[in-house]
């Protein structure tokens, strides 16, 4: 039998047989279109589209221009404005960074501005979950984009080249979502057929045409006028009409599509439907599974069918009401819920496009499954057909709605049981003594010898899943050594959390939350000013002077990214807290994509290596720097490789913290994975590090700048190379191809250490 | 194709685990051989592998499904009921999950030292064919890497498979490097296919594996509202010896000087120390050695070890199990797999 969705007859474009991911074909496809511009940002199951390009474009298979923006919102931002200048604009995201980047999505469709969105779907927090869902897809229904579904690598890589044909048509002009499950497609690799003929591409897609472009100086137009109720409601009158118009548009482009590659796109999916009694209606993946299953009923005799709509922007309705017209009874499976409508949404549209035919006696079901990754078997396809087939045979539905494949647990069952807490004399040992100096108007420190520390009993347990050698984990075990008192902590989105919570575990002894990383900060400071309000009401106890709660944010240098918005935000209403970032140069939770922390020229698998890319394009970040110019109390880098600097000035953090407010930290923080080296190579390559002055260790005190470790002055100083030549995400920068990268590394080295040491000099600074 | 409606599902599929640690390269290692059977051996086929974030050190699967040319792969479900599955670490072998669903007269491949039978192999179907190869040794010696080893001892051992196309499908992925590194991983390969040996006589199970079925610890009645965990640091029950591939640092108590520096660099939370008051009544404190279950065999404390008490050993069966010292000795668990 053959898949109705795709004929298997060859059109005449040459082609060629691939073995890809459906990120991957996603990749392929926007190297083929030749997109002029990608704006990004990495978050999984996605970023592999990214990922892909660059590699690609190191190897000069193609000219996009990507941009890695600063977090989704960003990336939606950079490719709108890239959009309105009339080249073709590709992004690709899921789940959170979709919702991140939501409220620019209907500014684009509504000022009619056509790209193209990849989305490798994805549930969306919280609690997180990385997986596939459709909850993601759910939220961009009403965004006013035109959605297509990718239901397999395939389709991943067809469907981009229609969404540019559908999006830029005269009749249409709005932005194209192409959905594809994440992980379950967006992972997979399958054979895939794809052009091998640039010039018939070239003759399906066209030029694009804009009958505005902000890069028109001689014809200047205006884009997002204010506009108020006359007139609103017209403009989405348009915009309901160019949706429209894309329902006659689709099908004459997919058709388009067949003659060109052979595969033939229908606007609605049918699979044994000529004649079926009872069906599915399901989204992408768990669709293709449900046919495998639909076979082997058909084997019994049995006459089921699989509904799978290939677009869902805007909803087939007819096609749908068509499809089912006669099917005595259907389940339509949602893999996402929308909470308290009886539902999800592709069952509520399935039943309001049902309800406009008054002859129509289909019995509808309506089940949530797959949740955050919840695998769809044969089974599970099995148990639907079964409940469709029952309330055929007996006219009525028992459960119009349920959750499949929910488990509602045993009450003699549970995780195991948690370490005892730890109480407030265990950890207030006075393993630093901090005294106030006020002749400087600084602080003094007194450490204990590191021996007298390793029994200090640790806030957090082992058997955390991070990766052997991981530099995290010293960094914490060293700041909680000198903390005192009861001490709470945020984990912003990264490594450290995903490998100290994996449900229903927990690392953690004390009280730990954990948000996204746009918003730990301020997540942070809300927590902070609500204890101080519950203290002056009388809720909670007061503690005596400097034993209050310690609060401190926790985030990679990725966060710093995301959430610098919020965490400049905090900074400027200077909370009584602490932010400490583990700076270990990039997203290394997701697979090691450049932060703005990666320095100039390193690999990451968004600034791959290759004939015509060499690694990062741009400098580091100087974070330290932005939150002194914060006028903050207290801001110090360190390094976990010099435990003893970093533990004083952790205490020091907390002083200020308990007394006068914000505290920053940045702390170099050692990740022998995705830095390439082995997993016992910290101490050397930190070491190199500050003794090159990439990584200098000082610190911002009450304003003034102060170098605790110069190697200038001892004679340590070493070159950059011997720091690069450790690692074998830079060795590349010591061929003699790259000695200007090389010389360009050292004299921004060279310029920001000299800027400090002047600082640190001038009593003013 | 005609499809027996009696048969299971995937019968007419073709179907390989991968049952790994992550960083020992079985995702790469599924990539490498389905993509031989797509590209070089004209057959259908899918590759996918379950992880979670990208770490090193957790369990990875990883599944390739292959049918003839003509017939179409659409299920992306992960493969429940196996007619090959590869160990890449031969500690998975503890965990019954591990063989979960092998099909009788199937094949199973681990990873294992020379007479290493350990004692989960009862747990595969008698009628299964048992093959060890001592990929940790191979890759070591051949300056390649386990995942090359146990691939080329599939393709020898799976007729399914075309030994000289998986060959040339590892060979591609080393498009660019040097004639050496190619020729290190040609000869892992082909000492895994020719230097696996079959063990006989080791399963207990009648007909198929049955496949695990298990649930999570709490479900929708019983799990605390919202996703909280009102356990804190349960993660100490864990146990992660797994993550060493081979090598563990070994205390020798009359080197160490009881500095501390060990301490601060340790990423396992996994060093033991007591508190004691020495002959001239001044407290102190004793390293007293590693908890190997939370051990991920990094070696930061041997490499920031000032005297040498901290040495890097290779591990063999049953060491750290003796020389393990409990950071929490009233929790039920123990090192070395042997709590299986």
């Amino acid at each position: 039998m053959l898949d109705q969705a795709r004929a298997i007859t060859a059109g005449p474009a040459r082609q060629v047989h691939d073995f890809k991911s459906g990120n991957e074909a996603a990749a392929l496809a926007a190297r083929d279109i030749g997109f002029h511009v990608m704006g990004y940002f990495p978050i999984t199951p996605s970023t592999e589209v990214a990922e892909t390009l660059s590699k690609m474009q190191a190897d000069g298979e193609h000219d996009i221009v990507m941009i890695p923006a600063d977090g989704e919102h960003g990336a939606a931002g950079i490719c709108y404005g890239a959009a309105l200048g009339g080249g073709r604009v590709l992004n690709a995201t899921s789940s959170q960074g979709l919702l991140y980047a939501l409220e620019q999505l209907p500014v684009q469709s509504g000022t009619r501005v056509p790209m193209v969105l990849n989305i490798s779907t994805r549930t969306v927090s919280g609690p997180l979950d990385i997986r596939c869902d459709h909850s993601d897809i759910y939220f961009v229904l009403n965004a006013g984009w035109v959605i297509l579904m990718a239901r397999d690598p395939q389709a991943a890589y067809d469907l981009n080249f229609c969404a540019i044909r559908i999006g830029e048509h005269m009749d249409v002009r709005l932005p194209v979502i192409v959905a594809y499950d994440g992980f379950l497609t967006s992972h997979q690799k399958r054979r895939i057929d794809r052009f091998d003929d640039p010039e018939a591409v070239k003759a399906f897609l066209g030029e694009r045409e804009d009958p505005y472009t902000a890069l028109d100086p001689e014809h200047p137009v205006t884009f997002g006028p204010y506009m108020n109720d006359p007139d609103l409601i017209n403009n989405k009158v348009q915009q309901h009409e160019a949706m429209e118009a894309a329902r006659r548009v689709i099908p004459e482009v997919f058709a388009e599509f067949a003659e060109l590659s052979g595969r033939d796109y229908r606007t609605v999916d049918a699979y044994h439907m000529d004649d079926a009694e009872v069906a599915l209606v399901l989204l992408n993946s768990a669709a293709e599974n449900a046919k495998e299953v639909a076979d082997r009923f058909r084997d019994e005799g049995k006459k089921v069918g699989v509904v799978s709509p290939n677009v869902l922007r805007p909803f087939p309705t007819d096609e749908i009401r068509r499809l089912l017209k006669n099917v005595r009874a259907v389940v339509v499976g949602d893999r996402g819920d929308s909470y308290g409508a009886e539902g999800g949404n592709l069952s509520l549209e399935v039943r309001a496009a049902l309800q406009q035919d008054p002859d129509n006696k289909t019995l509808v079901m309506s089940r949530v499954y797959g949740l955050g990754g919840k695998d769809f078997y044969d089974a599970d396809a099995e148990e639907f057909f079964r409940e469709a087939l029952t309330a055929a045979e007996t006219g009525k539905v028992e459960v119009p709605f349920e959750y499949h494949g929910a488990y509602a647990g045993d009450d003699a069952a549970g995780p195991p049981p948690g370490l005892p807490p730890i109480t407030k004399e265990e950890v207030s040992r006075g393993m630093a003594t901090v005294t106030p100096n006020p002749e400087t108007n600084k602080l003094e420190v007194e450490l204990k010898p590191l021996w007298e520390m390793t029994t200090t009993p640790s806030r957090v347990a082992p058997g955390h899943g991070a990766c052997p050698g991981c530099g995290f984990f010293p960094m914490l075990r060293q700041a909680y050594n000198v903390l005192e008192g009861h001490v709470v902590v945020l984990f912003q989105t990264g490594c450290a959390m995903v490998t100290t919570t994996g449900y229903p575990k927990t690392a953690h002894r004390i009280t730990y939350i954990h948000n996204l990383f746009q918003n730990g900060a301020a997540t942070m400071s809300g927590l902070v000013e609500m204890y101080h309000e519950r203290v002056r009401r009388g809720e909670i106890p007061a503690a005596p002077e400097g034993e209050d709660i310690t609060f401190i944010m926790v985030t990679g240098d990725g966060g710093m990214d995301i959430g610098m918005g919020a965490a400049l935000g905090t900074a400027n209403r200077n909370h009584k807290m602490i932010i400490l970032e583990y700076d270990n140069q990039g997203y290394m939770n997701t697979g090691s994509q450049l932060s703005y922390s990666t320095p100039f020229g390193h690999r990451t698998s968004t600034s791959e290596v290759g004939a015509t890319l060499s690694g990062k394009r741009f400098h580091h970040k100087d974070t330290p720097q932005i939150f002194a110019a914060c006028n903050l109390p207290y801001v110090f880098t360190a390094s976990e490789g010099y435990a003893e600097d970093f533990m004083r000035k952790m205490s020091k953090a907390q002083w200020y913290a308990q007394r006068e407010g914000m505290v920053y930290g940045k702390v170099y923080s050692f990740c022998p994975l995705n830095w390439r080296t082995e997993d016992n190579a910290a101490q050397e390559v930190l070491q190199a590090a500050i003794d090159c002055c990439f990584f200098p260790l000082y610190e911002v005190e009450q304003g003034s700048t102060h170098i605790t470790y110069d190697p200038d002055a001892i004679g340590r100083r070493r070159p950059v190379a011997d720091w690069l030549g450790m690692m074998g995400k830079t060795k590349h920068i010591l061929a003699p191809e790259h000695a200007d990268q090389l010389e360009m590394t050292e004299q921004e080295i060279d310029k920001r250490w000299r800027k400090l040491k002047v600082k640190s000099e001038h009593p003013e600074l | 194709m005609t499809r027996d409606s009696s048969e299971r599902s995937g019968a007419d599929f073709f179907e390989i685990r991968f049952e790994s640690i992550g960083g020992l390269g079985a995702h790469v290692a599924g990539k490498i051989v389905a993509g031989a059977a797509v590209l070089r051996m004209n057959m259908n086929g899918a590759h996918f592998s379950s992880y979670g974030s990208e770490k090193k050190g957790s369990v990875v699967r990883s599944f390739i499904r292959l049918a003839p040319a003509d017939r179409s792969i659409r299920t992306s479900a992960p493969i429940e009921e196996p007619d090959v599955i590869v160990v890449f670490h031969s500690g998975l072998l503890a965990h019954p999950a591990t063989l979960s669903g092998l099909k009788a007269g199937g094949t199973l491949i681990f990873a294992g030292q020379e007479g290493d039978i350990p004692e989960g192999l009862q747990r595969t179907p008698k009628s299964a064919k048992v093959i060890r190869v001592d990929a940790q040794k191979i890759a070591f010696e051949e300056k390649s890497r386990e995942n090359a080893v146990l691939i080329g001892a599939l393709a020898e051992a799976v007729p399914e498979l075309d030994r000289d196309a998986v060959l040339q499908a590892l060979e591609a992925t080393f498009a660019g490097k040097s004639a050496a590194v190619v020729a290190s991983n040609d000869r892992a390969f082909n000492r895994g296919a020719d230097e696996a040996e079959i063990i006989e006589d080791v399963g207990q199970v009648d007909g198929d594996v049955p496949t695990m079925q298990s649930h999570p610890a709490w479900g929708y009645m019983s799990a605390p509202l919202g996703g909280v965990l009102p356990t804190p640091g349960n993660t100490a029950h864990n146990d992660l010896h797994t993550s060493r591939t081979g090598w563990m640092p070994v205390l020798d108590r009359d080197k160490c000087i009881d500095c501390g520096m060990c301490d601060m660099v340790c990423p396992d939370l996994c060093l033991v120390w007591s508190t004691h008051v020495d002959a001239d009544g001044k407290p102190g404190v004793m390293l007293d050695g590693v908890d190997y279950q939370y051990c991920k065999g990094c070696m930061r404390c041997v490499e920031t070890c000032s005297t040498g008490a901290m040495t890097r050993e290779a591990e063999i069966p049953g060491m750290a199990d003796d020389l393990r010292v409990p950071l929490f000795p009233d929790l039920a668990v123990t090192a070395g797999g042997k709590h299986a």
